[in-house]
Order: C-alpha cells, then sequence, then structure tokens
C-alpha cells in the first residue's frame, strides 16, 4: 500500500466539501477555486476538479453562469444552488462530528 | 526548425509548434478516454479543462516568446495532472443512476414501459438501434409466415431480463451496436495505439538522448506488446459479436427448421401431398417404437445442442442474458441423453430388421402347349406411380392404393425357361429380408404381385406393392415362366428392362431380345425372326463357317470347311453352284 494513495484518497473525500464551502463566500470562477485549493495544499493536480465540479453541477448542487472578463475569454462562475446550500450544512455537522471522532481515537 | 501550428484553445489564440501540439492532443484524448465512462458530461467537461489549459497557457505567453513548445506543455500536464486523476470516485455519486452510467456499452434487456406482449421487440429495438416499429413488423412476419417466430419469441421472452432500475433502462438504451459505432469503437482504439506507440517512440528518442536507453527501452517494448494486446482484444471482441450473431442465426434457423420438420412429419398425410414429398430416416420403418416417440426423440436429440448454442450466441451479444440453472441444465442434458439412447436403440433395432433372407414361391399353370404362341406384356400402374417410363430399378416410390400409403417397386426380374410338361406354368419367388426368417417369410408373402392370361397374352405386373415399413427390407419379386418345348413366345418391348439372363440358343443379349418371336427348344429359347448381327459373340464363332441369307435378292448359302468351299446362289440370275 503506498502511503500516496491513501493520502490521495483522503483528500479526495473531502474535496467537494471543500470546493462547496469556498463558494458559500460567493460565486467564484474555476481558476479562482483551483487557486484556493492549492494555496490550502488540498490539491496536487488540477485535473481532478473539472469533473468533479461537472458532477456537483449535474446533480443541482451548483449552477454556473458565464461572465465577461477583461483579460480574455468570458469565464465559468460556479454558485450553489438551494439545495447545494443544504447539502453543505448538512456537510458542515458532518465535518465537525467526524473532526471530533478522530480527536477522539487519535489523541486518547 | 519547427513547423507551428495556429489553434484555438478555450478562446484564444496561440501558435503552438508541432511537436508540443502533438503533446497536447494526445493529452487530450487520453482525457477523453479516462472520462468515457460519463459521455454526458464529457464534453462540458472537456470545455472547462480546455478553457483551463488555455488560461494556463496564455500566462507563459510573453512577448519575447511567441510560440508554444514542448517544455509547456510538460508543464501544464505536470499542473494538471496525469488523464488517471480526472476519473472521479463512482461511488460519490452512486444514487443519482442518472449520472453515473459504468459503461456506455449497450445491454440487452426487455423494455416494459413500451410492450405489447413481453417487451422483447422494444427490447430489440433498443439493442439494435433501430425503431420499435421495424421490430414488431418482423416478428410479426415471422408469426404468420413461419408460425415458429413465436417460440423463438417465448424463448427470448424468458431469457431475457426486463429493464427494471433507471440504470438498466439507460444501459438498454446505450450507444447503438451499429456498423458505423463499431467502426468508432475500433478507430478510437487504434488512435490509442498509435498514439501509445508514438509515445512509446518518443520516449524511446528521449530517453536515448539521456542516456538511459536501457531502462526505458524495454518500458517502451512493453508498452508496444501491451497496446499489440488491446488490439487483438478489440478484434476479437468485435469478431466475437459477430460470432454470436452468427450464432444465434444458424442455432434459431436450424430450430425453426426443425420445428417445422417436427410438425410437418405427423401433417404432411393431413395436408394432403402425396409421393415422396419428405424422406424418412430409415429407422422409421417398421419400428417398435411408435413415430411420434422417435420425431420427438429426434427432435431432442437435435434441438438441445442448438438451444445451448442458441443461448451460448445471445451471451457473448450481450452479457447480462439469464443462464439457465444448473437444475435445467442438468435437466436438458439428461432429456438429450435419453433422446440419443432412444434413437440409438431405435438404430440398433433397426439393424436387426434385415438380419434374415426369406423367400415365398407360388407357382401357377398356364393353359399354354406345344405349338401355342403367346405374348409376354409388362404393365406399370399409371395411377399409382408418378414415374414416366416403365422400367425396372431398386428405387422405391411411396403411393397410395385405395388411400394406403403403400412402396411402389419395380425391382422385377423375368426369366424364361423350358419344361418337359405338357403346360407351362409360372414360378413367382418373393424375397424379402426380416427380423427372423418366419417375420421375413411373413414379409416376403405379404408382398402383393399379380399377373393374368388372357387369349394367349401373359400379362405380367412390372411393380410390385408393399407395406410402407418394408422400404429397407431389400425386397424384389423374380417372374420364371416355364415354357413346353416347341411352343412360341413373343417378348413385347415392355418386357426389355425386366428380362433377366434369359437363356436362348443365340446367345442373345437381354436388352436385344423383345420384339421377336422365339422358339422353346430344350436348350432355351431360339430366335425365329431375328437378324444376325445381334446373335452373341459365342454363338457367331461357332456359326461362322456357315451362312445362309435370304432376302429379295434371292437365296445365298456359303459353307466353308477349311480348305473346301461351297456356295449356292439362287437369284434372278437363276441357281448357281460352286
Amino acid at each position: 500500500m503506498k502511503i500516496e494513495n491513501t493520502k490521495a484518497q483522503m483528500r479526495k473525500g473531502v474535496l467537494e466539501y471543500c470546493i462547496l464551502s469556498i463558494l458559500q463566500h460567493g460565486d467564484a470562477y474555476t481558476s479562482e477555486i483551483l487557486s484556493e485549493l492549492k494555496d490550502a495544499k488540498l490539491l496536487v493536480v488540477e485535473g481532478t476538479v473539472y469533473p468533479l465540479l461537472t458532477r456537483l453541477k449535474n446533480v443541482g448542487l451548483l449552477n454556473y453562469r458565464w461572465e465577461e472578463s477583461t483579460s480574455g475569454p468570458p469565464r465559468k462562475y460556479y454558485g450553489l444552488t438551494e439545495t447545494g446550500k443544504l447539502f453543505l450544512k448538512e456537510l458542515n455537522t458532518t465535518w465537525s462530528e467526524l473532526v471530533e471522532a478522530v480527536n477522539l481515537v487519535t489523541k486518547k | 526548425m519547427n513547423k507551428t501550428i495556429n489553434i484555438n484553445l478555450g478562446g484564444i489564440f496561440f501558435h503552438i509548434d508541432e511537436l508540443a501540439y502533438q503533446k497536447l492532443k494526445l493529452y487530450l484524448d487520453a482525457i477523453r478516454r479516462s472520462l468515457s465512462d460519463d459521455p454526458q458530461g464529457r464534453d462540458e467537461i472537456l470545455n472547462d479543462i480546455e478553457l483551463r489549459i488555455g488560461e494556463l497557457l496564455s500566462e507563459r505567453i510573453t512577448n519575447d516568446r511567441m510560440v508554444i513548445n514542448d517544455s509547456d506543455i510538460d508543464e501544464i500536464t505536470k499542473i494538471m495532472g496525469r488523464p488517471e486523476d480526472y476519473s472521479v470516485d463512482e461511488e460519490l455519486f452512486e444514487d443519482e443512476p442518472k449520472y453515473s452510467k459504468s459503461t456506455s456499452s449497450k445491454k440487452l434487456f426487455r423494455d416494459a414501459d413500451d410492450k405489447f406482449l413481453g417487451g422483447v421487440c422494444s427490447g430489440l429495438a433498443h439493442y439494435f438501434g433501430m425503431d420499435v416499429i421495424w421490430m414488431r413488423l418482423l416478428w410479426l412476419v415471422l408469426f404468420f409466415f413461419f408460425g415458429t417466430g413465436f417460440l423463438v419469441y417465448i424463448l427470448l421472452w424468458i431469457l431475457i431480463p426486463q429493464a427494471e432500475t433507471t440504470a438498466e433502462k439507460l444501459q438498454m438504451k446505450g450507444e447503438p451496436v451499429n456498423i458505423s459505432n463499431i467502426e468508432k469503437k475500433i478507430r478510437e482504439e487504434f488512435q490509442d495505439v498509435s498514439s501509445r506507440v508514438k509515445n512509446g517512440v518518443n520516449e524511446v528518442t528521449d530517453t536515448v538522448r539521456n542516456a538511459e536507453f536501457k531502462n526505458k527501452a524495454k518500458s517502451g517494448i512493453q508498452e508496444v506488446i501491451d497496446t499489440l494486446g488491446k488490439i487483438i482484444l478489440t478484434i476479437f471482441k468485435v469478431f466475437g459479436k459477430f460470432i454470436g450473431a452468427l450464432l444465434i442465426f444458424i442455432a434459431s434457423a436450424t430450430l425453426i427448421g426443425l420445428i417445422v420438420a417436427a410438425f410437418s412429419v405427423g401433417s404432411i398425410e393431413i395436408l394432403g401431398f402425396e409421393g415422396d414429398f419428405m424422406e424418412y430416416p430409415p429407422f422409421f420403418f417398421d419400428s417398435i417404437m411408435p413415430m411420434w416417440l422417435l420425431v420427438v426423440f429426434g427432435f431432442l436429440a437435435i434441438a438441445i445442442p442448438f438451444v445451448v448454442l442458441f443461448m451460448l450466441g445471445l451471451k457473448i451479444l450481450s452479457s447480462n442474458v439469464k443462464s439457465f440453472s444448473t437444475t435445467t441444465k442438468l435437466s436438458l442434458l439428461g432429456v438429450w441423453i435419453i433422446a440419443i439412447l432412444g434413437l440409438s436403440f431405435a438404430g440398433i433395432n433397426f439393424a436387426t430388421q434385415t438380419a434374415y433372407d426369406g423367400v415365398h414361391n407360388q407357382t401357377e399353370n398356364l393353359p399354354i402347349a406345344a405349338l401355342d404362341t403367346i405374348t409376354i406384356n409388362m404393365i406399370g400402374n399409371d395411377s399409382l406411380s408418378n414415374e414416366k417410363e416403365l422400367r425396372r430399378d431398386h428405387n422405391y416410390e411411396t403411393v397410395f392404393d385405395n388411400d394406403v400409403e403403400k412402396l411402389y417397386s419395380t425391382r422385377v426380374n423375368v426369366d424364361i425357361k423350358s419344361t418337359d410338361k405338357a403346360t407351362a406354368f409360372v414360378k413367382i419367388r418373393k424375397e424379402s429380408d426380416g427380423k427372423n426368417r418366419l417375420t421375413a417369410n411373413k414379409d416376403a408373402e405379404s408382398i402383393e404381385y399379380k399377373f393374368s392370361l388372357s387369349e394367349k397374352n401373359l400379362v405380367l405386373n412390372g411393380y410390385f406393392l408393399s407395406n410402407l415399413k418394408n422400404k429397407f427390407k431389400d425386397q424384389l419379386i423374380d417372374v420364371t415362366i416355364y415354357l413346353p418345348v416347341n411352343s412360341v413366345v413373343y417378348l413385347d418391348a415392355s418386357t426389355q428392362t425386366y428380362l433377366n439372363d434369359v437363356d436362348n440358343v443365340q446367345n442373345i443379349f437381354d436388352g436385344d431380345m423383345p420384339k421377336h418371336y422365339y422358339k422353346m427348344t430344350e436348350n432355351g429359347l431360339e430366335c425365329l425372326d431375328c437378324d444376325p448381327s445381334i446373335f452373341g459373340d459365342d454363338f457367331k464363332r461357332d456359326n461362322e463357317n456357315f451362312k445362309l441369307n435370304i432376302d429379295e435378292n434371292g437365296v445365298e448359302i456359303k459353307v466353308n470347311d477349311g480348305d473346301k468351299n461351297a456356295e449356292v446362289t439362287i437369284d434372278e440370275n437363276g441357281v448357281k453352284v460352286e
């Protein structure tokens, strides 16, 4: 078992939670989401994010709009839908529960 | 020096050199493939990716450096990640089957939402990507014109599962399996292969440069072998589908044929067909098993393997077709073995049918004395037989004699011999094979054969009738006519093929004997009006020293006795003796 794989698995698990969290402060376009994730060291390669975004949009958690940009082609701005917000709320509680649980186990 | 190409990536215009372009294209193609699990979202995701790559590249372009090169693309791939990184865990979206289609290939289901009977037609229509109305029409035609299409339909109804979940319904309606898609698939696969080969070669050349030849060359070769394997696998898959379809076709054609045949065996007589419309297998005749049981055994023995073939074909075409349960398989095997055993038994039984020869003799006197002249005729029976010409042969015809099905055979041998008795008689010898001497004799006796005599005219049947079950019992009739010496017989033309080795003084060949008068002598018949040219060689040799010629020119007699010649000629000039 490779340590990298386990790490990647762990990161992947929280990725959608993080994407939804980034968007709760307001709409963002793909590059912004990517740079924020990268800054937080949650992301090694960008590739993972694109299918994830599309799928989240397809299941109705996200929506998007096109916005003109001053430098270059139009940009795709993602935002949370109402279901997305509810979804995120639930994930928030799950996450805190999870942190507590992990703390409880690891810091004994 | 490198050629550059202009491209449009996410709405931004780039100059890119050729090598970098190839690399980028391969990269995007690879991503496309790794996303192929999700054909609906794929184009959208790829658009996003192109947009992002465009963005990243535009950051790298400065006024000094206008052209995107190899290392830029390498840099981009490093940021974006390997193609494998693009796939998403399916479990995350499991309960949203609409977007979690696992495969793009289509599966065969019955469509319960659009059904007329069992939804087989609509399922097949989905599978073959055609409109359901055509499929229904096709089956309708099969129902009406072949009747047995119905059985195939029932079989499919049982074997093909119904699409129940949303996922199954989507799988059912997936990409149609038609030629263009198969072609597309193969082309995709080949592109994949060629790009891999290119990659491999590139890697090799790269590594030569890096002087790490030994290690990487191996991986390049391995890659080539891997991709070769993939090509072969794809070809086999396509080929396999073809074989599957072929199997189904052959099996169903055979089954339909068999069912038609099985029904016909019993029904041909009812429908009123006459003659040799169908050939029964030999052991169907005079078997201890009833005909229907033999039909059932024969049907099962052939049909079961083809049902298995049919299943196999379906399985190859679509992996989710229900398999027979073990119990069904075993009982099918059991039934098949029973059928085979039954047939073997019938076969062995049939083989013993002809173990013994049986004979029946019958003698009848004919009121013909010496100096009488009789005519011998052979007659056929046009109302029974379909044969155009009356001649002896070894064939059997199935005929209806007063609505009873019988065998009609012209295997009748005629011989003429002399007798010391005052009146003539005829001996009829009937032969037949049988299971034992007794039944053989009885079968021989039961052969129907007739002849009649009226006004010195002997009329022999040129055929005999027998029970249909005796077809393979080698039955025949020998007719021997015994005539007193000095009686005269005229052989009618109809006797030609029936005469069998008739003794005659002049050694005339049987086929040349008819249409002449013969006088019975102690040594056999003697022709009274034959041309010497038909005389046998033996006779000619014995008589070549003597020549007698009587015709319109007169009489000529020549005798040659070694060194002495005698010749008498009587003609218009008078008599001349030398």
